[in-house]
């Protein structure tokens, strides 16, 4: 399922870049700016931290990846797409792409744990056959078969993370945005979590973590990129939260 | 496409119950405002019949020469036939004058004196009614000018009185549903949009997870259609209810007017579930656009 070449098989050579920023400013109608001359280039199979305090511009930018909001100057590629000359009635098709993972987790309070998930492929007119072998897979994937009929009033904190990027997958995403995603998690459980999502890294998903928590980002050894004030003030492969920490 | 309709119809299925308590206070709204509407749409319609009955008592009468030639008379008679102003002409003999006149006087309970009488007193005339009161004067001035016309009878300004009464109250009453209509619109609306505001966190997520525009909207907009259909439904079923003792205790008033009790509950029934069914689309619609606009 999360087999890197997809779509017919790799039509680029086989590091493509699911994203690209080039030179990015974002500035809010009340003249702030959000982010600075942002160049950031994250190439398929990546697991990228992106730290920095709040009001950095972590959350300004994952809103310019699923296309919430857009640049005001420089251009955003998602999977090749550029978000902000793509047609309004194509950003749902480019939304498909992206497994968004929030730190409230954003669950259906009416739904349990297979509706929740199932939702995601329903809402986006997925055959009902297809439904329910990927919510299967999804299921095991994140060790919540057993707990498929449950809602999420039922469920742990972990668990309800768990499902939440079980929704995220089960479109077979090309990146997963998690943002702050253990930030509501005590730190055992936000390691269960943080282990799923370099799982599914490894079976060949990008990920991008916006993250608050200095001992897993320093820890995982793995890319940082760090903003301060809507700049990129530091990206570098196996760093820590911190400047050489 | 049929997929997208089963998947819409059920959703909003779905949706409607397991958000069982907004879903019944909109449509408890809905029933009301329904109620509302359709009581104002019947009184409208009676207080309309009235009228038109009251108007209709208007009319010329013209006294006729008693020597008046029968050709003369068809002549006059056939020329009002041809005025656009006139609906129709009666001619009353002076005999059926007569036979009148003893008929109210005996209807009053009074004694009949006219049997005392040589010969029949009452001029034989022309009785014209008009297609509407404001003709009045035309018709009246047309007849005065005639020889066979010994005299118009004068009810110019009880007419007045009347046409500038009832254009009033025709007005009002028109005002008055729109009124009532544009609070039934706002009331019905925004409770739509409180439902569909609970549920944001639900079409935010589907916006999140890619679903297009209509994916997330046709499902409210079905949900909206229907609550308005179960509030139509449940409005008739009240009307129905309180239609039988409401029309006994109304017979008297009723009976006397030229109204059509089968075309208003027609009219009626078009305009509960024709409303119901609009309000719940038009309501979900606009309340679900607020979130799709970014």
């Amino acid at each position: 399922m999360f087999q890197p070449e997809r779509n017919g098989g790799p039509k680029l050579a086989p590091r493509r870049h699911v994203l690209v920023l080039n030179d990015v400013t974002k500035t809010y109608p009340n003249g702030r700016d959000a982010l600075k001359d942002v160049d950031l280039v994250v190439p398929e199979g990546d697991f990228v931290f992106l730290v920095g305090a709040s009001g950095a511009g972590k959350s300004t930018l994952m809103k310019l990846l699923i296309r919430d909001e857009l640049a005001t100057r420089g251009t955003v590629l998602l999977d090749g797409d550029d978000l902000a000359r793509l047609p309004r009635r194509r950003v749902p098709h480019v939304r498909r792409k992206i497994g968004i993972v929030f730190q409230d987790f954003k669950l259906l309070p009416t739904k349990n744990v297979r509706e929740n998930i199932a939702f995601a492929l329903e809402v986006t007119g997925t055959p009902r056959r297809r439904v329910k072998p990927a919510v299967q897979r999804v299921l095991a994937l994140v060790g919540l078969t057993d707990h498929a009929e449950q809602y999420p009033k039922q469920l742990s904190g972990g668990e309800q993370q768990r499902t939440a990027i079980a929704r995220a997958l089960v479109h077979d995403p090309r990146i997963i945005i998690a943002d702050e995603p253990t930030g509501n998690l005590d730190p055992l459980i936000s390691w269960e979590i943080l282990q799923l999502l370099l799982r599914i890294n490894e079976l060949g998903v990008t990920v991008l973590m916006a993250t608050h928590d200095a001992d897993i980002v320093t820890a995982l050894r793995k890319r940082v990129v760090a903003l301060e004030e809507g700049r990129i003030i530091r990206d570098e492969v196996g760093g820590g939260y911190h400047r050489g920490g | 496409m049929f997929s997208f309709l089963f998947f819409s119809v059920s959703r909003a299925w779905q949706g409607f119950w397991r958000n069982a308590a907004m879903s019944l206070a909109a449509t408890a709204t809905m029933t009301l405002m329904l109620l509302l509407l359709a009581s104002f749409w019947i009184v409208q319609a009676g207080f309309l019949a009235s009228l038109s009955y009251v108007e209709d008592k208007v009319g010329v009468v013209a006294d006729l020469e008693d020597d008046a030639r029968q050709a003369d008379l068809a002549d006059l008679q056939a020329r009002l036939g041809t005025m656009p102003e006139v609906r129709s002409v009666e001619y009353v003999s002076k005999a059926e004058a007569l036979r009148r006149y003893r008929e109210e006087r005996l209807a009053q309970g009074q004694r009949d004196l006219t049997q005392y009488l040589a010969e029949n007193p009452l001029p034989a005339s022309l009785e014209v009614k008009l297609r509407t009161p404001e003709d009045y004067r035309t018709v009246a001035s047309f007849l005065g000018a005639e020889s066979v016309v010994a005299k118009v009878q004068n009810i110019e300004d009880t007419t007045d009185r009347l046409v500038s009464l009832t254009s009033f109250l025709r007005t009002f009453g028109v005002l008055l549903l729109a009124v009532i209509g544009a609070i039934v619109l706002f009331i019905v609306i925004n409770t739509i949009r409180l439902a569909v505001l609970g549920r944001a966190e639900e079409i935010e997520v589907m916006r999140l997870v890619g679903a297009s525009d209509a994916f997330i909207r046709w499902p409210f907009v079905f949900e909206g259609a229907l609550v308005g259909l179960l509030g139509a439904a449940l409005s008739l079923g009240v009307l129905m209810g309180a239609a039988e003792p409401l029309s006994q205790f109304m017979v008297g008033f009723f009976q006397i007017l030229p109204i059509n009790v089968g075309s208003i509950s027609r009219d009626v029934t078009l305009l509960v579930v024709g409303a119901g069914t609009g309000l719940g689309v038009v309501g979900a619609w606009v309340s679900v656009r607020t979130y799709l606009i970014r």
